[in-house]
Parts: C-alpha cells; structure tokens; sequence
C-alpha cells in the first residue's frame, strides 16, 4: 500500500507543485503590498451590502482582516479544485483509464485503494498549504501587519477542514455517478452554489438560513486570524468529511467495477433508477 | 478434487441486459482450459466475476474452492490476471510498474523468474509504458500476471496483439504454469487458437455455454469450407448430400461446406469441370453453425463475426 501512496504523490507532484507556488506567491504578494495599502484602505468606506457579497464581513482595514480578505477567503476555492481533481480521480480516473482492472486484481481491497489515494491526497494538500505558509513566514516577521507566523498557521491550517470535506464529497459523487466528469461537475455546482448560500445568506436577512448549509459558513474566512478559530465549525466539517468518506468506501466496496471506463451500463442504469422511481 | 473454476448458476444483468444467462463450468487444476466465444458473447463479464470486480446477480463462482465474492483476497492471492484490454500507468516505466504489482504480494517476488519471462518474451521494461507498442504492453500484461507463479492464470484474450513468434512463446509460457499443476483459463474468439493452445474448451454465446468439449472431440467435428468455381454451374440439389451443405452461390461459384469428413464432398466436386477451388479454415461460426446451434440463426454480432 506504501507504493500506492508514494504513487499517488508522484503522479500529484506537477499538481502541488503548481498549486504550491500559487499560494507561495500570494501570500508574498499580500504581505508586501499591505503598507502601501494600509494607508488608503483606512479611509474607504466599503457598504455593508458590498461587504457581505464579496465575502468579507471583515476589518479589511487592520492586517489580520486584510489578510482574510486577500487570501483566506477565496485560497481555499483553490484547495478545493485540488480536491475535487484528487476525489474524483482516485477511483473513477482509474476506471476511466481502464487501469483499475489490473488494480484490483492484485489482493488489495478497494477500501485499501481509496485510502492509500486519500493519504497521497492529503499529504499533497498539506503541501500545498505549507508552500503558502512558507511564504508568509518569509514575510510576516519583517512587515508591520499585527500578524505573528503562528496566526498565520493556524489560519493556514484550518484551510485544511474544508478541503477535506470537498474531497470527500468527490469521492462519493464519483462513486455514485456513472463517469467522472459527471462527477466533477456535480462537486463544481455544489462548490458554487454553497459559496454564493454563504455570502447570499450574510447579505439577505430572510436567506440567513441558506449559510448553514454551506460549508464556507463553517469554514469562515476571517475567524482564525480575527477571532480565533472555531474548533465546533472545524470538527464538523471534518466530521462531515469523515461520514462521506466511510460512505464512499462503502458504495466502492458495494458496487461493479466499470469496464475500460466507459461509464455506460452505470449511466444506463442511473436512467432507469430515475425513470423507474418517476414512474413508480 | 476441488475445481480451479466453478461457475455454478451464473446469471449477470447490467439493467435490461443479460450478460449472461445462469452458466455452469467447472475446469479441472492443471488444465489449460479455452474459454471460446464471439465479442459480447458474455466472455468477459464471467472473467470479471471470478476477479470480483463484478458481482454476479446470481448464483457463485469459485475459484480453487474459494468463493470468488466473499473470499476474493484469498481468490486473488493466486491468481494471476490479464483483462482483455489491458491498461497500464502510461507514465510510469515497465519494471516500475512490475514493481508496484510485485508490492501486492510481497511473500512471492521473484526477480530471477521476473526477469527470466521479459528476457523469454523479449521485453524491454526500462521504457516507458506510454513508449510501449501493442504488443509490448500485452508482453507486460502476461509478465504481470506470471511473474508470481500463480495457482490459476485467468486470461482475456491473451494474443490479442502478439506477433506470431511471441504467441509461440507464450504457447510455451503457459504450458510451464500446467507443468507446476497450475490452470491455466484463457478466452478467444479465435477457434484455432483455442485448438492448438488448450486441452479443454468451453463455448459460450450470448450468455449461455453452449458446449464443453475436449479438444481432441472438438477438432473431430471438423468442418470445412470450400469455395469452388465450375465451368459451368451445376443443377440445383448436386450437393445434397449428408454432411454436405450449400451455403450460397455466386456466378458460378459455390460456397459448401462439410463436416464429418471431406470425401464426400470431394469426389461430388469432381463430378463437374473445376476452375478454381479455395478451401478456408472454418471461423468459428462454422462449427457454431455445423454443430451446436443449427436450429436457431446467428444473431447480427455472430454474422459480422462470421464475416470478418
């Protein structure tokens, strides 16, 4: 199973890298422009309204909450891509490529599989995420930004929960979808819609409800670095992740392996189960 | 003594689809056992099965006692397989991918006997498998499902792609794995193959096994095919004779076939002036038709298999 992991990583290296140095150059970026900025953003009233549409409720005049606008609010969408790449292709872009037959006739069982994908996953995630701390670290220490480098990784780190939770959400669509890319594209509408429950919700007082459905409410860009981090909203996206997981590995272990990936008796069989349940 | 394979009542469905129709099989160890049949006939589905990267909707299959659903780690610790159309990591080398495979079964690596089957096969596995010809890539499937000396080799149309050099030494390969008392299945749709490659045969269309049978009584029901050109066409009903059959006529040219022996054939020929004459290996439609399904015609898939 090491070797499945190691794969994995290796197969993932460009992916991390390239996401990596994203979030490295970022937080550079950020760190360096705040006092030229600093000064100007001081006196700009932003409307409420506005405020609560972009996704920052936050002081974005004071660094912590600058930081949080500029980079933790909108990073972990980058994560998240990362994850839906990696959860949809663990089993399904196996299956796609054909590859799972030979897979999963050597005695491993596919719960082994899934988690071996799951630990490279993860292992890359926590990279990419250190890369983006790197950058901080270099910066923070020498710019005037009433940020110390162990807020910056805690805030790092709770980028983390939501990540997870959007891979394992992946991993049970493309489980239950006949191909991957309906998968994909079902984890991408899903992403979408929850970010816009989020900011839609904070905004529209009657649609406040609408951001408890959304894992970014939970995920709250600006509290590890304005507030604190909520160790509640952290243990229950992770809790969420954990019940998909399980989920996943169970329908993985229930179900037919497709052949050569084509998807077509799992999309023929989908049809039917829609239109026998209609129709019934 | 306990069967390498056993397929008790076998049925599979995908939807409104019936893969396959409740087979039964049961293969003798240190056997190399053919598994014969036209594309979609319900070869692959039931190979699947045994590997349990299928369920079957009913009924059990078994391999060396060992219920292939509920005992599949113990099923595949002995088997070695190759899918039919088998896809490797196109960006990882050969050995490296040989590597990975070997990692599954640690307690059996043997890279002595590894390298002894690239060398036979003459594969070079320092290259990318995305650099891999066809024929390459099927060498690496066969050393994949060889290279740990496997109890039961289960194979999807192992030739398919080799050249007829390697196809000897693969004839050669699988003949060691039956000399350790390994089994040996493998499915074709190619009947001569089948032939000169296994012992045993099983015949399966459309989901049901339509006939096991040794080799030796399956090339004793023989059939033969000839084209032949007369000068001028004979009158209607010439050939009617017993294990003679006309199967279309074309100008002056008639396609017959025979079974049970040529002779007769032969010599009802010979009564007429002769232009040309072509006899064909008979495909296995021919037999198909000769022998097991002369009731019922060949579906659509069966005549483009005929014809091709």
């Amino acid at each position: 199973m090491r070797r499945l992991v190691t794969k994995g990583l290796f197969d993932a290296r460009w992916q991390v890298a390239d996401y990596g140095l994203a979030l490295f150059i970022m937080a550079v970026l950020d760190v360096s422009i705040w006092p030229s900025y600093k000064d100007s953003l001081a006196v700009i009233e932003i409307p409420e309204a506005l405020e609560a549409l972009l996704g920052t409720d936050l002081p974005i005049s004071t660094g912590p909450g600058f930081l949080s606008a500029e980079y933790f609010s909108w990073i972990p969408v980058l994560l998240i891509v990362y994850a839906v790449v990696q959860g949809t292709g663990a089993v399904a872009g196996e299956e796609s490529s054909g590859t799972i037959d030979v897979l999963l006739a050597q005695p491993i069982t596919r719960t082994q599989v899934v988690l071996a994908k799951t630990v490279a996953t993860v292992i890359g995630a926590v990279a990419i995420v250190a890369f983006g701390l790197l950058g901080f670290a270099l910066t923070v220490p020498f710019i005037d930004i009433d940020v110390s480098v162990w807020d910056v990784f805690l805030a790092c780190a709770n980028m983390l929960p939501i990540t997870l939770l959007f891979y394992a959400l992946s991993l049970w669509l493309a489980a239950v979808a006949p191909t991957r890319a309906v998968a994909a594209g079902g984890a991408i509408a899903f992403v979408t819609a929850t970010y816009f429950f989020n900011a839609l919700g904070s905004t529209v007082d009657a649609l406040s409800w609408l951001t408890y459905l959304s894992p970014f409410y939970y995920y709250g860009a600006g509290l590890p670095l304005v507030r604190g981090i909520d160790w509640s909203h952290v243990g229950l996206l992770l809790g969420v992740a954990a019940a998909l997981f399980v989920w996943s590995v169970r329908t993985y272990e229930m179900r037919d392996v497709s052949i050569g990936g084509s998807g077509e008796f799992a999309l023929r069989d989908l049809v039917r189960r829609l239109t026998m349940s209609r129709a019934g | 003594m306990t069967p390498a394979i056993e397929f008790s009542g076998v049925v599979k469905d995908y939807g409104r689809t019936r893969a396959l129709a409740g087979i039964d099989l049961r293969v003798e160890p240190g056997r190399i056992f053919g598994f014969l049949g036209p594309n979609g006939a319900g070869k692959t589905t039931a190979i699947r099965i045994l590997l349990d990267l299928i369920r079957p909707t009913a009924g059990q299959a078994r391999v060396l006692g060992f219920d292939c659903q509920r005992q599949s780690m113990e099923v595949r610790r002995r088997v070695g397989y190759l899918p039919g159309d088998l896809r490797t990591y196109d960006s990882m080398r050969g050995d490296a991918f040989l590597d990975l495979i070997d990692s599954f079964r640690p307690e059996k690596r043997d890279p002595a006997y590894r390298h002894e089957l690239c060398e036979r096969l003459g594969l070079d596995v320092s290259r990318q498998i995305r650099a891999l010809s066809r024929g390459n890539k099927q060498k690496l499937g066969i050393v994949q499902a060889l290279m740990h000396r496997p109890d039961v080799l289960v194979l999807d149309e192992p030739t398919s792609g080799l050249d007829p050099l390697v196809q000897e030494t693969f004839a050669a390969l699988i003949e060691d794995v039956v000399a350790r008392d390994g089994t040996v299945f493998f499915s074709s749709h190619v009947l001569s193959e089948v032939e000169r490659l296994s012992q045993s045969v099983a015949i399966i269309r459309q989901g049901q096994i339509v006939a096991v049978e040794d080799i030796a009584t399956l090339k004793s029901r023989s059939v033969h095919v000839m084209e032949v050109t007369f000068e001028r066409l004979p009158p209607p009903g010439a050939f009617a004779l017993p294990g003679v059959r006309e199967l279309r006529r074309d100008g002056n040219t008639i396609r017959l076939q025979a079974r049970d022996g040529i002779d007769a054939l032969v010599k009802a020929v010979a009564r007429f002036p002769v232009v040309d004459l072509r006899t064909e290996q008979p495909s296995l439609e021919d037999v198909f038709l000769a022998y097991y399904i002369e009731k019922r015609p060949p579906d659509e898939e069966e005549r483009r298999f005929a014809s091709a």
